[in-house]
């Protein structure tokens, strides 16, 4: 079944044309890659899905209805999250006490519940021992590890993930896909920026590439790759 | 003192209140009466600004507009509808309650700067409103600059009660909010209002939540000072330097925490006895390096003394 | 028709005055993040150092402006360089705190250091003005008006033509950047915030032409200053001036239409409504986030 579908989306910051009509479906289960040079729209396209940005034109439409120009909040509890490396934690609570806030907010839980939840998810994102350290405290690779469960935390059905292997060592980002692919056989459904490319490349079923706020290819890894488009648009970075 | 915190502190509390309690039946009268009820005002009035600016991080500097406002809303109803005190207590409450909704609502939606000056602005105008609302509208409601006298109040030893019993409201419900979802929602809006936003919070709600709650309870206790005062002017009530005190007591002790603001107040008020009335001016000046000093040395109060020494 | 004239007249005069007291303002907001509550007290400096040096130097007021400019831009400096710079990266709850506890220390000192006493700076030419069609208007008045726009053209021009204006505005616009671009950071937010209190000190100076002076005024004219830039737009530069001269004209017709009693309520509202409909500014171009 489709679970997210953009039509036309269209998004201005004053005369810079940040998305252009841009349409895509994505279907349950999938893990759907997107790609792009610096400054192609795949941020502002994740702020559009999540609620932070109004777009100009076009709809976003998720699960059957209408969600743009709702607020994050939301679009959180509606069943869709975003994880990004930009968002800080909640430094002065505990690891625990921050999987707590989304699990009774976004997942609607209670109190009992939510501590339940979060020590499964700290014991899925292998963070046991943690949960008692304040936030502020845990290293990167942690601190990563921790926003994955905080959308984990809202029960939300399609994840957002915006270059949350950012800046992890190779062992790392292995481990952050096996985590992605246990989290997709549980029946989340992923979309992923990423500019570690042949990570993207390995766990996505689809990619989509953007180019100055357009979309300029869709299809399989190995197809997007062959595209002369796509590789001209990375000026010539191949991937190897 | 440092072990204040947890359980032992509840303990410690629950027992300083009922020693309080026994005072006045033990003979405790006269100046010494109305210094503790003092404290227990200001303790109350620190914990009321502590919900809003230490739990959501938004930063409130016009606490005294309630403040004012209930004690001209408990004034006008016991002067003018010969209504009883409790029921002015209760009116200033709903009052304020009213107004912060709306003030909040137009300035919660942005950054924490437009809330901070705009809060400030607010209590400048009513201010304005209790001294020329009169003159202006042609009628005879807030006194002007004279002022309202209320009826006359009831012994000492009531006003020493009802806030001891408001400090163990207050402090009750800070408790509370360290615990409980509500609480965990300001906290996360102050931490990291973008991860809350993404994380399902209703920012907007709840900070305004916060704020009605914050500001009705600054109400009810300014009705009831203009009670315990019987004569109020508008200098007096919507005097800014309320405001900096209850500003300075809560960061002294400690934003956000439940302690924070009873050390803060204790201290503040116990030292602004021996200072105050000497030194107007440079008491002034004393606060304002004291705002300085912490900001830059101890931002997290005193409280944060204790928590580093548990390690 | 006379009376509107009059008072347009006069709300754009003191729009001027309040754009320029606005600018530094927009700038260490702009460029550093602050929002300083202690501004106003700037405006309260420039204006006294303007009057003691015309009140025990005979200096003329106007002649003494590059000199109060210079004497409040080290000023800034120094309390930049004691204060604010330890709290440049920290949450903005910071520098509301610390800046508000500045306003106290200064407000307060002055006030031990020259009392309450309102004061007004009397120099020969202060009455004078000339009528034009029915309207009065002051001379100095005029002047000032025209001090405040070249204060503003002048900080337009340091911020857009010079190589130090350059790197503020980089600095502000992405902190990260600057610094790879081997702009000193924590030099740039001292010349910053001492040019904004140098400017505000000049804007003080002309204040002190038109108002009285007391170690009061400064919160006052924090509020103010804040609300010509809701008005123009947080951080946007350009919109002091349309934010000062709204806020003037807005302040001048309701003094003489409504009641100069309940002014302060009327600004707030004034406020409130911007803040509901149009927080980003007449022009849009504010900070929001």
């Amino acid at each position: 079944m489709i679970l997210l579908e953009c039509r036309e989306i269209t998004k201005r910051f004053g005369a810079l044309e940040a998305l252009r009509r841009f349409s895509f479906s994505l279907e349950k289960g999938e893990i759907l890659g997107l790609i792009g040079p610096n400054g192609s729209g795949k941020t502002t396209l994740f702020n559009v899905l999540a609620g932070i940005h109004r777009p100009d034109e076009g709809k976003v439409i998720f699960r059957g209805q209408t969600i743009s120009g709702l607020a994050p909040h939301l679009i959180c509890r509606q069943g869709m999250a975003k994880a990004s490396q930009t968002v800080r934690p909640f430094r002065e609570m505990s690891v625990l006490e921050n999987l707590l806030v989304p699990g009774m907010y976004g997942g609607k839980l209670g109190l009992k519940q939510a501590r339940e939840r979060a020590e499964d998810v700290l014991n899925l994102l292998g963070l046991e021992g943690l949960g008692k350290v304040p936030s502020g405290e845990i290293s990167l690779s942690e601190r990563r590890q921790l926003e994955l469960g905080r959308v984990l935390m809202t029960g939300a059905e399609l994840l957002l993930l915006d270059e949350i292997m950012a800046g992890l060592n190779p062992t790392e980002v292995e481990g952050a896909l096996r985590l992605l692919e246990r989290i997709r056989r549980e029946g989340k459904t992923i979309v992923l920026v990423e500019h570690v490319m042949q990570a993207i490349m390995k766990i996505s079923g689809r990619i989509v590439v953007l180019n100055h706020g357009e979309k300029i290819a869709e299809g399989k890894p190995e197809e997007v790759t062959q595209n002369p488009e796509v590789i001209q648009a990375y000026l010539g970075k191949p991937y190897a | 003192m440092k072990a204040l915190t947890g359980g032992r502190g509840v303990f410690v509390f629950i027992a300083a209140i009922a020693v309080l309690a026994a005072f006045p039946l033990l003979g405790l009268e006269g100046y010494r009466l109305r210094l503790l009820t003092l404290l227990f005002l200001w303790i109350s009035l620190a914990g009321c600004w502590n919900f809003m600016s230490g739990y959501t991080g938004y930063i409130d500097f016009g606490p005294v507009a309630y403040f004012g406002a209930g004690a001209y809303a408990a004034a006008i109803l016991m002067i003018r509808f010969d209504l009883p005190f409790l029921a002015g207590m209760v009116f200033s409450g709903v009052v304020c309650a009213f107004l912060s909704a709306m003030i909040g609502w137009a300035t919660l939606r942005i950054r924490g700067a437009y809330f901070a000056i705009a809060t400030f602005a607010a209590a400048e105008a009513m201010k304005q409103i209790c001294l020329e609302g009169d003159r202006v509208a042609g009628f005879d409601f807030f006194g002007g600059s004279h002022g309202l006298t209320l009826p006359a109040p009831p012994a000492s030893e009531f006003f020493y009660y009802l806030l001891l019993g408001f400090v163990v409201f207050v402090v009750g419900i800070t408790y509370l909010l360290e615990k409980n979802k509500f609480g965990y929602g300001l906290k996360a809006i102050r931490e990291s209002e973008q991860a809350a936003e993404l994380s399902g919070v209703p920012t907007l709600a709840l900070k305004i939540k916060a704020y009605v709650l914050s500001s009705s309870l600054i109400g009810c206790l300014g009705g009831i000072e203009a009670y315990w005062l019987t004569y109020i002017i508008p200098d007096d009530v919507f005097n800014v330097l309320r405001t900096i005190q209850m500003v300075i007591m809560t960061l002294l002790g400690g934003m956000g925490t439940v302690w924070g603001p009873v050390i803060g107040a204790g201290f503040l008020t116990l030292a602004g006895e021996f200072l105050g009335a000497r030194f107007v001016y440079d008491y002034l000046t004393i606060l304002g390096v004291v705002i300085v000093v912490v900001i830059l040395f101890l931002p997290r109060g005193v409280m944060s003394l204790a928590k580093r020494k548990r390690g | 028709m006379i009376l509107f004239l009059q008072s347009l007249i006069n709300g754009i005069l003191l729009g001027g005055i309040y754009a320029a007291c606005a600018a530094g303002f927009s700038l260490a907001f702009g460029v550093m993040g602050i929002v300083n509550l202690s501004h106003g007290d700037f405006v309260m400096l420039g204006a006294f150092v303007t009057y003691w040096l015309f009140v025990l130097l005979g200096w003329d007021p106007f002649l003494t402006l590059p000199l109060t400019l210079t004497i409040l831009f080290f000023l800034g400096l120094f309390l930049q360089k004691l204060t604010l710079n330890r709290i440049a990266g920290a949450p903005p709850i910071m520098s509301y705190l610390l800046t508000f506890g500045l306003h106290l220390v200064i407000s307060s000192l002055a006030l031990r250091a020259w009392t309450a006493d309102y004061r007004t700076l009397n120099p020969a030419y202060a009455g004078l003005n000339f009528s034009l069609f029915g309207l009065i208007l002051p001379y100095s008045r005029l002047a000032t008006f025209a001090l405040a726009l070249v204060l503003l053209c002048g900080l337009y021009l340091f911020l857009y033509r010079t190589e130090m204006g350059r790197a503020i505005r980089a600095t502000s616009q992405d902190r990260e950047m600057a610094r790879l671009l081997g702009i000193r950071v924590f030099k740039i937010f001292a010349v910053a915030f001492a040019v904004s209190a140098a400017i505000t000190g000049v804007a003080g100076s002309l204040v002190a032409q038109t108002f009285v002076v007391y170690p009061q005024m400064g919160l006052p004219f924090t509020v103010t200053a804040f609300c010509v830039v809701v008005l123009g737009g947080l951080g946007y530069v350009p919109g002091t001036l349309f934010g000062g001269l709204i806020l003037g004209v807005f302040e001048s017709l309701a003094t003489t239409y409504l009641t100069a009693g309940l002014s302060l309520v009327l600004t707030f509202l004034l406020l409130l409504i911007m803040l509901i409909f149009r927080p980003g500014g007449v022009f849009g171009r504010g900070a929001l986030e």
